[in-house]
This record gives C-alpha cells, structure tokens and sequence, in this order.
C-alpha cells in the first residue's frame, strides 16, 4: 500500500507510529510545517527520524513567516499543485490525522 | 485525468482546514481532474447565502462559484447537518446540492482519490 | 456485483466535538447508498474504533438525558442492528484497562445479531489496507 499522511498540528498524531505502508508519506501542513523547520531546545522534530518520504506545504510556511531555506532537507517544498500530483501519481490513500 | 473526493467536517470560521480543502480542490481542477466536494457538519455553513467578506475570516464563496463554473465540480451539503444549523436549501448559494450522507459515500464508489477531512 | 469496502476508522473522544458522532452516521448511510448507485453495486462499511476513539464503545452512556442527543451507544447498536462490522482495538482497550464487559459489545435487546469483535491493531491495519476507501475520523 502506498500510504500517505496529513499532518497539521505541532504534535506528533498518536497513531502515526503504528501506521505501515511499503511507501509511506507525511504532508505537513497547516501548523505541521513546525516539524519542517523548527528545533526545539536545539533538536529537528522527532517526527522527521519516521520512514517516511516527507513534504511541507509552502503556503502554509510562508503564511507563518517559515521560509524554504529553513527547512530540513528531508523535506520537499510543495504547493498545492505538486500536493494534487503526489495525491495522484505518488500514494493510493490518504488519510488526515 | 482522475476523480478527487474530498469530504470536510471543519467550519468555515474558526478553523483554516476548510480553506486548505477548497486551494486543494481549485489546484486539481486547474490541473484538469474532476472533484467533488462534501460538506458535514459545521463545514456546511460554506454554503450559506449572502456571507461578507471580512479581512479576519476566511472567504471562500468567491472560489467556489469559479469552481462551479468549470463544470469539474459538484459540492453538496449534508441535508441534516445544514437543516440542524439553520441552513435550508433556499439558503445555499446557487449550483449546490443539499443531499443525505449517502451521497458522499456514492461519490466515493468511483473515486480516483478520496481525501476526508475529519473535524478537529 | 462490486461491493467496495469502506473503512470508517475513529480515533476521536466522543461528544466534544460532533467527529465521532458524524463517523458513525455517515458508516449507518451506507444502508442507503444504492440509490446513488448503478445496479449491482454496494458499499460494505467497516467500523473501527482506535485510540482514544475505543471510549465511544463504553457502556450506559446517558447523552439521551444529559445533552439530549442520541448516543454514541445508540448509533453503535445501530450499527450492529444493520449487521455492521464493529472491530474494537484490543491493545487500545487494554491501556485503559476496558474490557469486553465495559464496552457494547451486542445490540441483542433491539433484535441485532452480530457482536463486537475485539481484534488487535494488526487487523485494524489489515482493514485499512484492504479496504477500497478509508476516512480517518
């Protein structure tokens, strides 16, 4: 199953850790865009140390005054057009934690 | 090109997942699929005549009737969550259907993509 | 005939907030689906409850008196009524220390038939990888 994840809240979703999937993915979005670019007491989110292919909506960054060049290199900068196409050609279902 | 079912529970005000919902749905009919789109529980007040635009809540009437437009489009309310919330079917912005839960889980049947926005 | 299974799996706490209530309404729907639908064609909802979402299944719930609103209790007697599939996660249940006696696990004093069944989180994921559509609630 190719699996993919919306994330939008600064906390990690409880369920996360017992999702499996041969692709899995994580969307960070709305105020999931924190664990992008955020180091708390100096660390990257624990959510970024997940197998996970990962992506942050720029829209949502750049509304929070978050810019690309902050974010963790793990992750892909999409709009929301690259967001239709990885819904489309990258994953097989979705869900919004 | 596919078909993308997106269904959102959250409220126009005071919550931006509604927004995201409705970017995401303009983004895949520009890239030329078609979407449906359900509203429940407080994301029906989206469909609710005669709203006005004010700078510090979202406003998305605007988007919606360019959307209608293209024809890759249907959106519909939920008929007993609206009617709970005051919203009848003389209240909803024209080109939006008010139907039962049924409708979503048919418009699901045959959907490429689903994407359901859960509430908060 | 093509039967797609849908997988309504639900995480949230009841009540606060309408989500887990709308999952279960929106699941009990499918009943009526086929009028949308071609010929032959159905919907099979699977019901799952994870998380914190396991507390929707606790017995003697008094939403009916307290709030005025029909239960969760209620709906998921519905649920099974309509001879739904109900799965509970038992690793879930167990870290509230809940089991089978705290939560509904039958509809029998309506005239439903099929019970609960509690099945480990391993199945839950069977579910929703099998399942044709599945919405997180």
């Amino acid at each position: 199953m190719k699996l993919a994840v919306f994330v939008h809240e600064y906390r990690e979703p409880e369920i996360l850790d017992r999702l499996k999937a041969e692709k899995f993915g994580i969307i960070l979005v709305q105020n999931g865009v924190y664990h992008a670019t955020l180091k708390k007491n100096g660390q990257t989110s624990p959510l970024l140390s997940k197998e996970a292919e990962f992506y942050a909506l720029s829209e949502d960054l750049a509304s929070r005054g978050l810019s690309d060049d902050k974010v963790d290199p793990k992750v892909k900068v999409v709009n929301y057009e690259g967001l239709v196409d990885l819904i489309f050609n990258d994953y097989e279902k979705i869900l919004w934690l | 090109m596919g078909k993308l079912t997106i269904g959102t529970f959250s409220s126009l005000v005071g919550s931006l997942s509604l927004d995201f919902a409705v970017k995401l749905a303009e983004a895949a009919v520009k890239k030329g699929h078609e979407v449906d789109f359900w509203l429940s529980g407080n994301a029906t007040m989206l469909g609710k005549k005669n709203q006005s635009k004010f700078r510090d809540y979202s406003y998305l009437l605007g988007t919606i009737e360019e959307l209608l437009k293209t024809g890759k489009f249907q959106i519909t309310l939920c008929e007993a969550c609206g009617k709970a919330r005051g919203i009848h079917k003389e209240d909803i912005i024209e080109g939006m259907n008010i139907y039962s839960m049924d409708w979503y889980l048919a418009s699901m049947y045959n959907a490429d993509r689903v994407i359901h926005i859960g509430g908060e | 005939m093509a039967v797609k299974k849908y997988a309504f799996i639900i995480e949230k706490l009841p009540y606060k907030s309408e989500t887990s209530r709308l999952a279960l309404t929106h699941a009990i729907a499918s009943q009526t689906v086929e009028i949308h639908l071609e010929e032959g064609e159905s919907v099979e909802p699977v019901i799952a409850f994870v998380g914190d979402g396991v507390l929707n299944c606790l017995k003697d719930q008094k939403a009916l008196d307290m709030y005025g609103v029909t239960s969760q209790e209620m709906h998921i007697k519905n649920a099974l009524l309509l001879d739904l599939k109900v799965l509970v996660c038992k690793e879930d249940l167990e870290k509230y220390g809940l089991t089978e006696d705290d939560i509904i696990m039958d509809a029998e004093e309506i005239g439903g038939e099929v019970t609960t069944e509690i099945v480990p989180f391993s199945e839950i994921m069977n579910v929703i990888e099998t399942a044709d559509q599945v919405l997180f609630f």
